[in-house]
């Protein structure tokens, strides 16, 4: 894999070389300017360009060693007299695609498949890349959309990784609690509360090692719709899925029924109600009476002195 | 105060206070690792829980706490079926329509209405109240936690339709009222075992099983001329 990677940069670093004597295929000197540049572009009207790079958290993220062009690979259209180097076949087919989405650079952003085929692939036939491939919707995410700027990417074991087991709920929630997602998509509403509300929710935030988090469950590139007969949350694999060794052996359908992160049924919210009224009830009669014998026995010791030790 | 009179009396058993020991130990181990995982969002919990073993054990240490009270209400009951056998049980602990007159008098003697406390028996109604309590948070706490400790085993005995709601109901059933136990227990119980003026630390009781027959007098009037004659009625008047 580094073999290919060396090579392939090798052979990145020469195709840029070629054309664009002037231009700088190192990433010290791109740095140069943009990491002290601060604030944003209008490239054009409401696409902001970011023109910062924090060189030190680059430096330090998993592509810290790259050049910029290894991935910014078609600057043509850009302020920079940058390569316009033949792109990928793969990676200008997802460009295309995220183009209406992602209109800063949409090949840099499509770069990440020359790399990562196989989540690519994978990604291509999920229910995300469907939409974002096939029907052209500005819906579904694209690489960065869940992994963050690739320039600060961390390795996903880290606690900075947006994809990091218990930092992947955030980033799959932001979009999935979304009214309008759930509307248009038939999607449970209040997923994302409903799992933090979850013994997996709980746990996980607890630090227990086995506790689910999205991707566990639903997977990850791959991920389907939960309609779809294929997807490990569909009705009819949720018992193999729950049933993993690890989790609950033994799953049964009227276990999986446990978690489906839909709203409370009404009577599972008037039963919460009427424990609530039944809780606060008692409290109000407790407190009161606590507060009533304090103020008898204070009577009691102040003005009865004979009467109190009977 | 007349010789045959002891000087105190025997309220509570060794088994009885082996109980309650037993039954206020997994109570707050109880209380101490489900509130981590009931309020874990709220900063302290997951530092709390890692004072527990982390979250999987705090979990195992929480289910054997609760088996183990639920044992302990269980060998209760059976406490009870041999007092019963040994006609020794005394129905004192039942709520009478009595206890109602006693709210109401206690009431009135909070408000000046009546110069004394009401005439109570062995236990007040408060101290029923506290006793039955327990009775409710097994059913309603002891249950739902038994279910949610065994989901996969006992959802083969929920029918079809109540599966739309039923882990919810059981959740906020057990989440719910133990937090209503814990709150009770703190208000109630700390007060009149351990806060009021006359007990103040603590009612030694819960070790020495024993009250003073002075404090009876004082406190249980009714039980006092039961166990020794109407002469003291006359004189508690």
């Amino acid at each position: 894999m580094r073999i290919w990677q060396g090579a392939l940069m090798l052979l990145l670093c020469s195709l840029v070389l070629v054309p664009a004597a002037n231009a700088a295929p190192d990433a010290k000197a791109c740095l140069a300017c943009h990491a002290s540049m601060q604030g944003s572009v209008e490239k054009e009207k409401g696409v902001l360009v970011d023109l910062n790079v924090d060189a030190d958290k680059f430096s330090k993220s998993v592509h810290g060693s790259f050049n910029c062009v290894d991935c910014h690979l078609s600057m043509a259209s850009q302020p920079h007299k940058g390569p316009a180097a033949p792109v990928d076949k793969a990676v200008q087919e997802l460009a295309n695609a995220i183009s209406p989405k992602s209109r800063v650079d949409a090949v840099a952003q499509a770069a990440c498949v020359n790399c990562h085929p196989d989540p690519y692939n994978a990604y291509k036939t999920s229910v995300h890349g469907r939409n974002v491939i096939v029907k052209k919707s500005s819906d579904g995410p694209v690489c960065t959309s869940c992994h963050g700027s690739p320039h600060y990417i961390q390795p996903r074991p880290s606690m900075e990784s947006k994809v990091y087991l218990y930092n992947i709920v955030e980033t799959c929630g932001k979009c999935h609690e979304e009214k309008f997602m759930s509307e248009k998509y038939g999607f449970s509403p209040l997923v994302w509360e409903r799992y933090l509300e979850s013994f997996h929710g709980r746990k996980l935030k607890l630090g227990h090692t086995g506790a689910p988090s999205c991707a566990t469950c639903h997977g990850s590139h791959g991920i389907l719709s939960a309609k779809d007969p294929k997807s490990p949350v569909n009705a009819a694999n949720k018992k193999a899925t729950c049933g993993n060794a690890k989790c609950h052996p033994g799953a049964t359908d009227k276990f999986v029924a446990a978690i489906t992160h839909k709203p409370f049924h009404p009577i599972a919210h008037y039963a919460e109600i009427g424990l609530i009224i039944l809780t606060v009830g008692t409290f109000m009669f407790i407190i009161i009476h606590v507060l009533l014998d304090i103020f008898a026995d204070i009577r009691d010791r102040l003005f009865r002195k004979g009467d109190h030790h009977g | 105060m007349d010789k045959n009179i002891p000087q105190e009396i025997e309220r509570f058993d060794v088994s009885a206070r082996i109980q309650h020991i037993i039954m206020f130990t997994t109570f707050l181990i109880l209380s101490f690792t489900g509130w981590g995982l009931k309020y874990a969002y709220v900063e302290p919990s997951s530092a709390w829980i890692k004072v527990w073993g982390g979250a999987k054990t705090a979990g195992i240490i929480h289910r054997v706490a609760g088996i183990t009270m639920l044992l302990d209400f269980i060998y209760h009951q059976f406490y009870l079926l041999n007092l019963a056998r040994k006609r020794d049980l005394r129905l004192t602990i039942i709520p009478m329509p009595k206890d109602v007159v006693d709210m109401v008098h206690n009431f009135m003697y909070y408000f000046g209405l009546r110069k004394e406390r009401p005439y109570f028996g062995k236990f007040t109604y408060l101290q029923k109240f506290d006793y039955w309590a327990v009775y409710w948070g097994m059913f309603i706490i002891g249950t739902s936690g038994f279910f949610l400790a065994f989901p996969v085993t006992v959802s083969a005995l929920f029918p079809t339709f109540t599966l739309g709601w039923i882990w919810d109901v059981l959740f906020t059933m057990h989440s719910d009222e133990a937090l209503l136990a814990i709150v009770f227990i703190l208000i109630i119980h700390f007060y009149m075992e351990h806060l009021r003026s006359d007990v103040f630390p603590m009612n030694w009781l819960w070790l020495t099983g024993k009250m003073s027959t002075e404090k009876l007098k004082h406190h249980h009037p009714a039980e006092y001329d039961y166990l020794f004659g109407p002469k003291s009625k006359k004189e508690n008047k």
